[in-house]
């Protein structure tokens, strides 16, 4: 069995899919200084305008199903990736209380995503993963998976992500956080800009009118170091094979690359690096210059972008580029059109854990 | 869709506080590796050294992951003191079978299920999908750590606050004599590693064991 993505919405920092994708395409950051998580130290970050995180999660879930060919979710297998889950709320409660008694266990872990959208929508059954920045990587990749196999005929994926001090103040602490918008791949990068998102896409083993399918899934670790990639890149050269592989096809086949790009000195090189070993020539860029690192969200946000592309047949500029790092790897400054049948969105998290997606366009 | 599954090999240990020994300076010789690794990691190493597991696809599960290095994260911002960047690393959770991946140079898989209650038993069911679509064998392992020093809303949530099980799987090639998994009640157990237990039960009871599992 095929798979093929079907249906898809997202909530950013640029506002829905519309928004974000032209905010891509016109280079326009929806990155702002924050200063209401380290007061005296400011930070960019990527903030929804949405107040309510799980209100949300409802509204881009609804929009996904009414732009389906499916009355409900009855007969849908909800996959969730997450990094954080109800971290926020239990931060709330703890800074509020100083102590633990009014959080709720339930609420806290990263199954309050899936449960949450549970009593909403009534899934067939759900699941949740966490595997840090490539969560809603690897829900896409159990996704094709268990469609291939023919175990289920409809997988919602939720990738979801709310702002919280862990998470900020934790990358703060690793030096990783930039005080402006980031600038991916850029010589003298200063670093990431945390972000929240929510981003759901509908994979099912049909294709309808408006299909993009998901011709490969690859996924590998470093072995390499907890936080740090391998500097020899061979974790993120794997994960980028064994999608091709998983797809049939090479290298030479592949016409964009959404990349991990977070903007931080360790990720950007090795990612260059593994992209200039395994592609001749391919256009590359990467869409968190327009919305952040949306961590767990991330890869179900540039899966989303990636269709989109592929939909659009048009190359996304990257965004906030003067000085290239590295000058072997081509990133296109301004946005063009051109023939786009298979695209690559690769995700890399703490851990060493690798994860790549392979996109193509329905002939 | 049903699959069956063989279990070749099969671990737990569990303790009311903190498990006593885990075997670290064997199974981690490095102690500044030794030193870093986090409780689950621990119990994630001596649960695949004791069910044999050398490397490969991991499938991990915890509804409550690292909650330690979460709960001194929280302190150090309520308390406006410094972060530990270890301590950040090690609050994601897929820490556990990362150290795996890092100790003995795994460079295959890792899948980290947190469904809540249920991560058991979706850790199962995922193994399964990785073992069909592989057909390698897949270590799938659970651990709770819930033995956090001053939080009694946790350290009295359940009679084992420190506890692991894990299986080594492969596709068995049909569906004979296969079984379902017992459905026992563990316990002191927490309910989210709970069908892993109940697993390695069934296995250390009958020697040799294949299940049915649903995808």
């Amino acid at each position: 069995m095929k798979s093929y993505i079907n249906s898809y919405e997202s909530l950013s920092c640029a506002g829905n899919t519309q928004e974000l994708m032209q905010a891509i395409y016109t280079k326009k950051s929806a990155i702002e200084i924050d200063t209401s998580y380290m007061p005296e130290t400011p930070v960019a970050l990527g903030k929804m305008k949405e107040g309510d995180f799980f209100q949300a999660l409802e509204d881009v879930v609804s929009k996904v199903l009414t732009n389906s060919n499916l009355e409900n979710f009855s007969k849908t297998l909800l996959i969730v990736g997450s990094s954080v889950g109800g971290m926020a709320e239990s931060e709330s409660h703890y800074f509020k209380d100083k102590d633990y008694k009014n959080i709720d266990p339930s609420r806290h872990s990263i199954s309050v995503i899936a449960n949450h959208l549970q009593k909403s929508f009534n899934f067939l059954d759900t699941r949740s993963l966490s595997t840090a920045c490539t969560s809603s990587a690897n829900a896409m990749v159990l996704a094709k998976r268990l469609i291939n196999v023919g175990a289920y005929e409809n997988i919602l994926i939720v990738g979801a992500d709310a702002l919280c001090y862990t998470t900020v103040c934790g990358f703060y602490a690793l030096s990783v956080l930039s005080s402006k918008p980031c600038t991916p791949f850029n010589e003298g990068r200063e670093g990431m800009n945390v972000a929240e998102a929510i981003g759901a896409l509908l994979i099912q083993n049909h294709k309808t009118k408006d299909s993009i399918e998901l011709v490969g899934v690859g996924a590998s670790s470093d072995a390499y170091h907890m936080t740090n990639p391998d500097p020899e890149a061979n974790g993120a050269i794997t994960s980028m094979q064994n999608a091709l592989d998983d797809a049939g096809l090479s290298s030479e086949d592949i016409d964009y690359i959404n990349a991990h790009g977070t903007g931080t000195m360790a990720n950007d090189k090795v990612e260059a690096l593994a992209i200039e070993k395994l592609f001749d020539s391919v256009e590359v860029s990467s869409t968190k210059a327009i919305i952040g690192h949306t961590l767990g969200a991330a890869a179900a946000m540039e899966a989303i972008i990636s269709c989109e592309v592929i939909k659009a047949q048009k190359v996304p500029p990257q965004t906030a580029l003067t000085q290239q790092e590295n000058p072997n790897i081509s990133l296109p400054t301004e946005s063009f059109g051109k023939e786009i049948n298979y695209v690559v969105s690769n995700s890399f998290a703490f851990g060493g854990n690798n994860a790549s997606l392979l996109l193509g366009r329905v002939k | 869709m049903k699959v069956a599954l063989n279990i070749i090999s099969g671990a737990k240990v569990f303790a009311p506080k903190k498990i006593e020994d885990l075997e670290e300076k064997r199974i981690v010789p490095k102690m500044m590796l030794r030193r870093r690794l986090t409780r689950n990691a621990k119990i994630m190493l001596y649960i695949a050294d004791k069910c044999g597991f050398k490397g490969g696809k991991i499938v991990y599960a915890s509804a409550f992951g690292e909650l330690q290095a979460t709960v001194g994260i929280t302190d150090a911002i309520l308390n406006e003191t410094q972060i530990s960047p270890t301590l950040f690393q090690n609050s994601v959770y897929n820490s556990a079978p990362s150290y795996f991946s890092l100790l003995n140079s795994d460079k295959d898989e890792i899948l980290t299920i947190s469904s809540g209650m249920k991560s058991s038993l979706d850790a199962l069911k995922t193994s399964a999908l990785q073992a069909l679509t592989s057909g390698e064998r897949v270590l799938c392992v659970a651990s709770e750590c819930l033995d956090i020093n001053n939080i009694d809303e946790v350290n009295n949530c359940t009679s084992y606050l420190e506890a692991g099980a894990g299986v080594v799987v492969e596709i068995a090639e049909d569906m004979s004599d296969a079984v379902e998994i017992a459905q026992l009640k563990q316990e002191g157990i927490i309910e989210s590693i709970q069908e892993l237990f109940n697993l390695v039960d069934m296995y250390e009871k009958e020697g040799s064991l294949k299940v049915v599992i649903e995808l």
